[in-house]
Formats: C-alpha cells, structure tokens, sequence
C-alpha cells in the first residue's frame, strides 16, 4: 500500500498506479481497521469511485491531474459534503447539505478523493472525542485511551493509515491537541488563513480550519490546495496564495528559535517538558521567550468560546437540550448565562495580547512549546492529578493550545519521535501569516530525526492497559 | 460591599432572562460548568484594559498587515 500524500501524487501522475487502486486500498484499510477505531461516521464510495475514475481518465488523455491527484482524504463531519448532513457531532436532526464545503471543494478540485466524514465531540466542544451519540474514537496507538478532540477521528484515520490527509478544526486546540495525542502532523495556520465557508462554526471569533497529515511536506502539499480568500467567510483574509512548498528545503537557515518559558513550563508531566527539551536541542534552539499574559490569554479564550457556542445553540438549547450530548450539554448551558462584560472584556483582552505578542516576535521568529500537557488518558477518564493538584482530564489538554489559538498565530503539531510509549508532540508557532516558518521547522525536524509520525501496530495487540 | 456571588440562585434567574428552561436534573452541572467559568472570567475581568484598547471588528491577529 503506498502511504502519504506524496508518494499517491507522484505515483498517480506518473501512472505508477491508477486513482481507483489507491482508493480501494484506502477501503480496505478503512475496513480492516475503523471498527476498532471508531473515526469514521459517514462514506462517500460512490463519489469517490466516480472522482477517482474521473483523475485516471484526466491522465490518460494527458491533462493535468492536479497537484493531490488520486490522494484520499476525509473531512470532520462538520464540513458540508453535499448529499450528507453536517451533523457536528450531534444528533439533532440536519438536512443534507446541499454542495461542499470551501475546503472540501478546494481539494477535490486539485484531484483529491473525498472518502467520508470524520467523528468528533459534539459542536467541537471538548478536547476528547468521546462523543456519547457516536461512540469514542479510539487511539490507534492503544485502543483503551482517547484520540484527543475535538478533532478526533481526522488525528486517528490519518495515524491509523485510513487516509494520507483529513481535515478538522481548530478553536482552542482541536487539531492541535488529537495530532499530538494520535502522534501525526496537524497544522493550524493564522486565523483567517482558510476558509471557513460551509463548515458549521463553534466560537466563530476563534475558530480555524486545519489539515492532518504524516509529513511536513504532505501537510505543505494540502495546505497550499487549501490557500486562498473567500468573501463567503466574513473572518477571511484577502491575502492571495502564498505556496510554501517551495520554501521547505530552506532548513533553519537564518531563523531564531526560542522555547517558550514561564507559563509553558509547568503544569503537564515531565516527560512533556522533556520532549520540548530534546526537540530545542536538535533544532538548535537555545533562546527562551515569555509570551506576555499567557494564563489570562487561556481564560478569556474559554470565555469567548463558552458565550458564543451557548449563543450560536441558544435555540435548540431552549427547546431541545435533552437531545444534546450530557458531556456537552451543561457547558453549553454555563455559557449563556454568562454577564456581557466577561466577554466584552475579554474581546478586548485579545486585541492588547495580539499587540504585544507582535513584541515578541521582534526578536523571535519561532517559538517551540509544548502541545498537550500529558499524553492520551483512558477513554472515561475524569480527572488527572498535575503537581498536586486535580484537574479535568479533557478540559486540562488545551492548556497550551489555547493561549496560541486565541492570538490566532499559525501553530504546527510535530510529533517527537520516541517521546515515549504513547505519542506525545510539540508546538512550532510563528508570527501572524507565516505558516512557511513552521513549516520549515518541522520539515527540518524531520530531516534531523526529532520529529517522526510513529505507525502504530496494525492489530488488536496493541493495547498496553 | 456587594454580596457574596450566589450562582445557585443566579443561574436560574439569567437563564429565566433568555427563556431558557433549566432542567432540575442539569442544574447541578450548569451550575457547577458556570462556577468554573466565573472563576475563568475573573481572572479576565482583573487584567485591566484602557479605554483605547478597543477588540477588532473582523479580527486579524496582526491588523491584517504582513510581517
């Protein structure tokens, strides 16, 4: 089986192997492997035979294929796939999209092959993918313990070889926080970067788009299909395309790198800090950067996200919030209750943060930090005990994503090879607009062996409870 | 002085604001969930903001400026 975007697309265009072979295949992992799994909750085989026949076709009589031609990739199911509900992790009832979200339609058109929707925590609210309507995604790694969220089931399909490339969402760290734990490459770029269009939203003011893939070049590779403004995306930046591919080989030359200090260096177990040590000294970062009021940046993105989720649900929350998920509802409920002023404030708050981060970056152009702070916990897990204290096992995984998320800087989940026996990763973050800078990082990383997306074994055996 | 924070009694009445029907079986949770979120929202509330620090109308993480 050929693995990763890179490979399919140089061997579907060089007429190695046909589209429908890599598509069969991806079914064939997809069964041997998703009902362990539990990452997908809907196929597209009849649409995807049809695109794929239709990259072999477009070969055969010579014309361009595109640049992911014959590559699978599947979509959290919160991005519209014209003929399937969006359901958001819910079940409350949808009525079938009827045409593809931006990003969905962006892919397709540059020869990608959409094979199905993508299990999540409900409405993107939760950090763990335990969805109760749907079922837990399962960790590839060890099936006992949690994908992470709420990007879950795109972090697991893609580790679990089930597709090269999926999409997810990224509002407090979900597709952070399940690259890291599922140990993959997720990148979130700068708010505003991808369009939102036809995905049904969280925290409108916080959410991003972003992509999974195995590589730093596979993720380059999806993520310049993806560029590009959108005026049906009001938060869409009128920025043209900028390719990053080509900057990939460009290594750490030049670039100052800091590991994030202060906030960034307690409140997760050892053997992250350990896995953010190893990774600095390999990429030869030996500067430390404090990033200015990040506990408070972490507050008022919970407030943000809480006041618009609960008012974006308000009237299905008023007359149906039996039929919401109990490991959601109440939240929902919290937060539209909310006094305006937190969150006026704390709107606010992000424009003085933003400001000052802009400081940093003066003297900085990387920064490294880690992702989550303790690798995958069993799926039902409530708590977990951090320097003595007691903390929400689910709640506690954005303690380091959210402060980034909420200034919208471009951030890269690379997972650290052998961090341990469970995957655990890093975050390479940069200055608003230059996903190429992250990027470049992780593809250098790579190269020098610190960064690698580990294969989890491909039985029932792999679970160490 | 203002009164000790009471969101027992709080939740029920905001939530009666937006005719919001707070089930008897939810109410520990969502007043346990608002607890959590008000201990949040005062560590906001105690950053103090000027005036002249106004939020952005569409937000840009740098005011739409390249670096």
């Amino acid at each position: 089986m050929i693995r990763g975007v890179r490979p399919i697309v140089d061997a579907v265009r060089a007429g190695d192997c046909s589209a429908l072979d890599v598509l069969h295949e991806t079914f064939d992992a997809i069964v041997a492997r998703n009902g362990e799994i539990n990452a997908f909750t809907a196929f597209t085989r009849e649409r995807a035979e049809e695109a794929a026949a239709a990259v072999d076709s477009a070969r055969a009589a010579g014309r361009d294929a595109g640049p992911l031609a014959g590559v699978p990739f599947a979509v959290k199911n919160l991005y519209d796939v014209a003929g399937l509900p969006t359901i958001a992790g819910s079940r409350i009832d949808r009525a079938p999209a009827t045409r593809d979200a931006a990003l969905v339609s962006k892919l397709t058109a540059a020869g990608a092959i959409l094979v199905g929707a993508l299990n999540m925590d409900e409405y993107a609210f939760g950090f763990s993918t335990e969805n109760t309507h749907f079922g837990a995604t399962r960790n590839p790694h060890d099936l006992t313990r949690i994908a992470g969220g709420s990007s879950g089931g795109s972090a697991a399909a893609v580790a679990a070889s089930m597709a090269p490339l999926t999409l997810g969402s990224d509002t407090n760290g979900s597709v952070r926080v399940p690259a890291t734990l599922c140990g993959v490459f997720g990148l979130k770029p700068t708010y505003g970067r991808l369009s939102r269009a036809g995905m049904r939203l969280f925290s409108a003011s916080l959410d991003h788009a972003g992509a999974f893939c195995r590589s730093a070049e596979d993720l380059a590779l999806a993520y310049d299909a993806l560029q590009g403004p959108d005026p049906d995306d009001p938060a869409c930046a009128t920025r043209p395309v900028e390719p990053v591919l080509p900057m990939l080989a460009r290594g750490l030359d030049g670039l100052r790198l800091a590991v994030a200090d202060g906030y960034f260096t307690s409140q997760g177990e050892p053997e992250v800090f350990a896995a953010v040590e190893r990774a600095a000294a390999a990429l030869g970062a030996t500067r430390r950067v404090e990033l200015p009021a990040a506990g408070v940046a972490r507050c008022a993105a919970m407030v943000i996200t809480s006041v618009e989720g609960a008012e974006l649900h308000l009237p299905d929350l008023i007359a149906r919030a039996a039929d919401f998920d109990p490991k959601t509802r109440p939240r929902f409920l919290a937060g539209a209750l909310a006094p305006g002023a937190w969150y006026a404030h704390a709107q606010r708050f992000r424009r003085w943060y933003c400001q000052a981060l802009k400081e940093v970056f003066r003297e900085i152009d990387v920064i490294l930090a880690p992702a989550t702070p303790y690798p995958a916990f069993a799926i039902g897990q409530a708590t977990v005990e951090i320097g003595g204290q007691t903390l929400p096992a689910a709640g506690h995984l954005g303690v380091f994503t959210q402060p980034i998320s909420f200034a919208g800087l471009p951030a890269l989940a690379a997972p650290v090879a052998q961090a341990g026996r469970l995957p655990l990763g890093i975050q390479i973050i940069a200055a608003p607009w230059r996903e190429d800078l992250v990027l470049r990082v992780a593809a250098a990383g790579e190269a020098l062996g610190v960064f690698l997306s580990p294969t989890p074994l491909p039985t029932q055996d792999n679970s160490h409870a | 002085m203002a009164d000790p924070f009471e969101p027992a009694r709080y939740a029920p009445m905001a939530a009666s604001a937006l005719g919001l029907p707070l089930a008897e079986e939810d109410a520990r949770e969502v007043i346990a969930a608002f607890v959590v979120l008000a201990r949040v929202a005062n560590v906001v509330m105690s950053f103090p903001l000027p005036e002249e620090v106004i939020a952005a109308a569409v937000f840009s993480p740098d005011d739409g400026k390249a670096q």
